[in-house]
């Protein structure tokens, strides 16, 4: 496979995953650059014992979270959302799941998303995150539940 | 039904389709006789479309960043270091022509086809 092909098939998904992250389309769209460059120098070492997709996200996870890190540390990462409101949408039930996704913390906005949009196995998500398998189940637990709330 | 908490943890993996088949059962099974249950995967239904739908709207990198990552792999000039750590393919190939048979060796480096050796040019390169 061409690298050009893998970025094809690996980045829209990446940056997907890291905006859920960040939600700073800037910072994602560097993100995704630097682990695509490290996927590119170190991609002997890909052993194959996961997916291409969850060794790709482990490393952009990694990325991002030395972002958040900053941004504890006192360098602001500006919020945005993580879609835009189309007004005339008004209350629609997917416009309130989507709000409600703004207000779940990151590592429950990150359990939705690898659940719901990669559709990875909450075993999957466990080595993903370095988490026991319980803790990735309360996470979702909880995320259903402040989502659910959201539907009314 | 104290099975109900379980299988309500299970459900987002259920209504993803990455559960293994066993727990798939199980939890198939359960949804038969439980109304609670039944409800919250109808919940969980509403909830995995809607969030799919919404991480779907975040639209794809910039093409920008495709150029800036071509310059620091493909078309940069450390690239050479690291084109034998990526994906790589041979290929040959023959061709009957008369008596003479020529024959070619390709070496696929990251799509594209560098040439070791063809007879019709002379020689390994």
């Amino acid at each position: 496979m061409a690298f050009r092909t893998l970025y094809e098939r690996y980045s829209e998904r990446t940056l997907r995953y890291v905006f859920t992250l960040l939600r700073n389309r800037h910072l994602a769209e560097e993100v995704v650059q630097d682990t695509m460059v490290a996927v590119w120098k170190s991609a002997a070492k890909f052993a194959g014992r996961s997916k291409v997709s969850t060794w790709i996200f482990g490393i952009a996870r990694n990325k991002a979270l030395d972002l958040l890190r900053k941004e504890k540390r006192g360098e602001r990462i500006p919020d945005t959302p993580l879609v835009s409101p189309d007004p005339s949408a008004g209350i629609q039930r997917e416009q309130r799941v989507k709000a409600a996704l703004e207000t779940l913390s990151e590592d429950h906005r990150e359990v939705v998303f690898l659940t719901f949009y990669e559709q990875l196995s909450y075993a999957e998500i466990s080595g993903l995150l370095g988490v026991p398998e319980g803790t990735v189940k309360s996470r979702m637990f909880h995320a259903k539940r402040k989502l659910a709330e959201a539907l009314g | 039904m104290s099975d109900c908490r379980a299988i309500q943890e299970l459900i987002p993996w259920y209504v993803a389709g990455s559960l293994s088949s066993e727990e798939r059962q199980r939890v198939a099974a359960h949804l038969v006789g439980c109304d609670a249950c039944r409800e919250e995967l109808a919940i969980v239904l509403g909830l995995q479309l809607a969030s799919h739908a919404a991480f779907e709207e975040i639209e794809r990198p910039a093409p920008e960043v495709w150029e800036r990552i071509r310059e620091e792999t493909v078309g940069g000039r450390s690239a050479k270091l690291d084109l034998g750590l990526f994906l790589l393919g041979f290929s040959m190939g023959a061709q009957l022509r008369g008596r003479r048979v020529p024959m070619r060796a390709d070496l696929r480096v990251l799509g594209r086809n560098v040439s070791l050796f063809n007879t019709q040019r002379g020689g390994w390169k």
